[in-house]
């Protein structure tokens, strides 16, 4: 899959650029990547070319992007490119081998509860955990994700013993969380928003530094609020391979801010639930790395490392 | 009645021209990945999507609505004229739609699996219709423990579906169940079975082994016999369509597909697929002649291709009323309406009714064209039975490998299509029928996922897992069927012994 032929940058770019979304169509990465396609002739002066690579937890498509080198080859990247090597052994470490082109969105993660169960507030809830260890069950998308992670970082914040259902995304999960078979829902906003709002789902605390923008959930505080030190958030972001010619970067810089930074595209990703975002290419690289210190620490202080090298024995 | 006249603001919205023509251009395009065997909804309806951005969006949902239910008419003409399906909820019409037409029959098969999709289709709007709601919210009651059971029983009663040999089929179903568990588990995250060969994370996606199996190996084994003509009685304008006869013995099983397709439509799970095998079995069961099924029993046209139809219509129901796509289909649908800005969920319906009764109309008038559209295309299909086999059939193989190349925009599942094809081929020649094997890999994950989820949610106790009032119940229908199965074949065996004695 190797190109080495390097563009020739006073054109650049002169033809489509291919744009990898290495998760699902329909995914909230896949979402966002397409609100980027509607704009991107009229700022990038080409078409993006969205297409899909899912599986492999993300790495399928990472490992594409970081092994072109032609400049018409993206990534959509989240905070998967983090946590993927920290749990074992990738094709390439993602955090040194992609360049980050901008950061587009965060999604914090939420903790709901079904509205007939009866704890009004965070508090309430840890006190029942606290006398009932390993009773309540809480849900997430999958193992290792930051659903997982706020939800054992609560755990070991709060000293009780929490219960962990894995799901296969979030729908089902939530599907879960309604039906009264798990009892807590970790997950983004944008899952249960419509519940929260239809008053179905209550929402407990937030994982994030500050309260989210979001009227349906500006009203629910955070765990820092609440003395819980549980911040865990997801991103979106756009990444190339690294070492592309500096100004082939810079013009893909420039371009994808322009996108980001319309208004329009503004209030569509906030229309999709995501907190809108924006960090340009040396502030994502920063984060990348403050990131990855700190995500490192906790995967390993909150027991997720050992129980997914313990099942890969 | 109140819904009755909210129906006919939706109706008044979706004829507006631009909502008809979106619906008339969404269904032909959905007739067209029916037919054309290997592309799929999901992978048809994301290549589309950019083309909606400058749409109105009331008229873009029509239209991808219309892809997906119009995908399922089309499945079953290829299954019917070439066995091999057009999609995978159309494997199981192979079993007997392709018989009848060897008989000179396909036109009989094809119009039943229209009307029979026409009339289930809208049996599962009426549900859509008149119960979203209350549905949705009594799907949720089924939580892990409940897919769990469900799914070891489904094993048990569908994978004895084909052929003589109960061994046969319960040897493919767990072989089924083996290729279900290679990839990256979803629920530890951990690969299991790749070898550290990174594309197999992603497992086998139903449409690649369906695809090679039955696209793939049918092309192989009708390769093997292209020198012979194929000796299909010519077949007159008259006997394009059903007889009285067929029509009587279709009818119940349209009607009994449409609610089985519908229940089924409600749960998580590629609820297409699902529904055609349960109707398939349920049809053999009820039948008063079991033994012509697999010799080409309308009945197993008739009964699955309406099934498949109405889940297409229940799977709407999580997704509108609750926002939950619970296949991938859905999920495909749910992007297309958040990119134009529309959350579906439970305030939907008051926030937008215009859109939501809107679509629902639109599925109506949509059915109806795709009944219009399908009926007087059944002379052409028909007709492309005299094409010779050494020309179709390499056609029907790049079409299939084209759609499956674009599942995941993969070489490397080709290279797994190409190997089930042989597969395919390889157990067809040796007396094996694969379809136990499809059962086997839809159905492996959800009893692994709903026993893993459900002894957490029970904390580690299988006693408590299946003594749930609905898990309860439905494991004792399953060892009702396997006590019944057993004496039948006591009774049979002795009887065999018996006559023998004498």
């Amino acid at each position: 899959m190797e190109n080495k032929t390097v563009p020739a940058t006073s054109k650049y770019p002169d033809k489509p650029i291919t744009l990898i979304v290495p998760f699902s169509v329909g995914g909230g990465t896949d979402l966002v990547a397409r609100l980027l396609e509607k704009r991107a002739l009229d700022y990038l002066g080409q078409p993006l070319v969205i297409v899909n690579k899912p599986g492999g937890a993300g790495t399928i498509g990472w490992n594409e992007v970081a092994g072109s080198s032609d400049g018409y080859t993206l990534g959509m990247t989240g905070v998967e490119i983090i946590l993927q090597p920290l749990y074992g052994q990738t094709k390439y470490h993602y955090p040194t081998a992609l360049d980050p082109i901008a950061q587009i969105a965060e999604l914090s993660i939420v903790m709901v509860v079904q509205d007939t169960q009866p704890w009004k507030d965070l508090d309430e809830l840890i006190r029942y955990a606290t006398k009932h260890p390993g009773e309540i069950k809480f849900g997430h998308g999958g193992m290792g994700t930051t659903g997982h992670v706020a939800g054992e970082m609560l755990a070991k914040s709060a000293d009780v013993r929490l219960e962990q259902v894995p799901f296969q995304g979030s729908a089902e999960a939530t599907a879960s969380l309604l039906g009264g078979h798990i009892q807590v829902l970790f997950t983004n906003p944008a899952s249960v928003k419509e519940h929260v709002k239809n008053g179905t789902v209550r929402i407990l605390a937030v994982a994030s530094e500050h309260r989210l923008k979001d009227p349906v959930f500006a009203n629910a505080p955070t765990f820092r609020e609440q003395g819980f030190d549980v911040v865990c958030s997801s991103w979106h972001g756009i990444a190339a391979p690294k070492d592309l010619p500096v100004e082939v970067k810079d013009k893909l810089a420039k371009g994808f801010e322009a996108i980001i930074n319309d208004p329009e595209f503004q209030k569509n990703i906030e229309a999709l639930g995501f907190e809108f975002s924006y960090l340009g290419p040396k502030e994502s690289q920063e984060k990348w790395i403050t990131e990855n210190q700190k995500l490192s620490k906790t995967v390993q202080e909150t027991g997720i490392l050992d129980k997914i090298k313990a099942q890969k024995k | 009645m109140d819904i009755l006249n909210l129906l006919l603001q939706g109706i008044s919205v979706s004829i507006i021209p631009v909502n008809l023509l979106s619906c008339t251009i969404g269904v032909l395009i959905g007739t067209l990945v029916g037919v054309l065997p290997g592309i799929d909804t999901v992978s048809a309806i994301a290549l589309l999507l950019p083309f909606s951005y400058g749409m109105d969006s009331t008229a873009a949902l029509i239209m991808f609505a219309g892809i997906y239910y119009g995908s399922k008419y089309g499945g079953s003409t290829t299954s019917i004229l070439i066995n091999v399906p057009g999609e995978a909820a159309s494997v199981v019409t192979c079993l007997d739609g392709y018989p009848m037409g060897q008989k000179g029959r396909a036109g009989a098969a094809l119009a039943i699996s229209a009307i029979g999709s026409f009339i289930a289709g809208t049996i599962g709007l009426i549900g859509l219709t008149l119960l979203a709601p209350p549905l949705a919210q009594a799907a949720l009651v089924f939580g892990p423990p409940e897919y769990f059971s469900l799914a070891l029983v489904g094993l048990i009663l569908l994978s004895r579906l084909t052929g003589t040999s109960a061994l046969k089929s319960a040897l493919m179903a767990v072989i089924g169940i083996m290729l279900s568990t290679i990839g990256l588990d979803s629920l530890s995250g951990i690969s299991r079975f790749t070898f550290g060969i990174d594309e197999l994370d992603r497992g086998f996606d139903l449409s690649i082994l369906a695809m090679g199996l039955f696209g793939i190996g049918e092309i192989l084994t009708a390769m093997t016999h292209a020198e012979a003509k194929p000796d299909i009685p010519s077949v007159k304008f008259r006997d394009l369509y059903p007889t009285k006869k067929e029509w009587q013995r279709s009818i119940t099983p349209m009607f009994r597909g449409g609610i089985v397709g519908f229940l089924v439509g409600l749960l998580p799970g590629p609820a297409a697929t699902i529904s055609s095998f349960i109707s398939y079995g349920l049809e053999k069961r009820c039948s008063k002649h079991p033994e012509e099924f697999g010799h080409g029993a309308i009945e197993g046209v008739a009964g699955p291709e309406s099934a498949n139809n109405s889940a297409i219509s229940a799977t709407m129901i999580p997704l509108l009323s609750l926002g939950l796509p619970f296949c991938g289909a859905t999920a495909i649908l749910l992007s297309g309406f958040m990119i134009h800005g529309i959350t579906p969920g439970p305030s939907l319906i008051t926030e937008r009714p215009e859109l939501f009764w809107g679509l629902i109309a639109s599925m109506y008038i949509g059915n109806v064209l795709l009944l219009i559209i399908n009926l007087p295309l059944i002379g052409v299909f028909v007709q492309l039975l005299k094409t010779p086999l050494n020309i179709l059939m390499p056609l029907v193989a790049v079409v299939t490998l084209t759609g499956a190349y674009s599942i995941n925009n993969s070489m490397f599942d080709l290279i797994w299509v190409i190997f089930f094809g042989i597969l395919g081929f390889l157990l067809q020649r040796v007396g094996f029928e694969p379809s136990p094997l499809i059962i086997g890999l839809v159905l492996g994950p959800e009893l692994e996922r709903g026993l893993t989820q459900g002894l957490i949610i029970c904390n580690g106790s299988i006693w408590a897992l299946i003594t749930r009032p609905i898990t309860a119940t439905i494991l004792s229908i399953g060892a009702v069927a396997i006590l019944y199965n057993f004496v039948t074949w006591f009774t049979k065996y002795d009887n065999t012994r018996k006559e023998l004695d004498i």
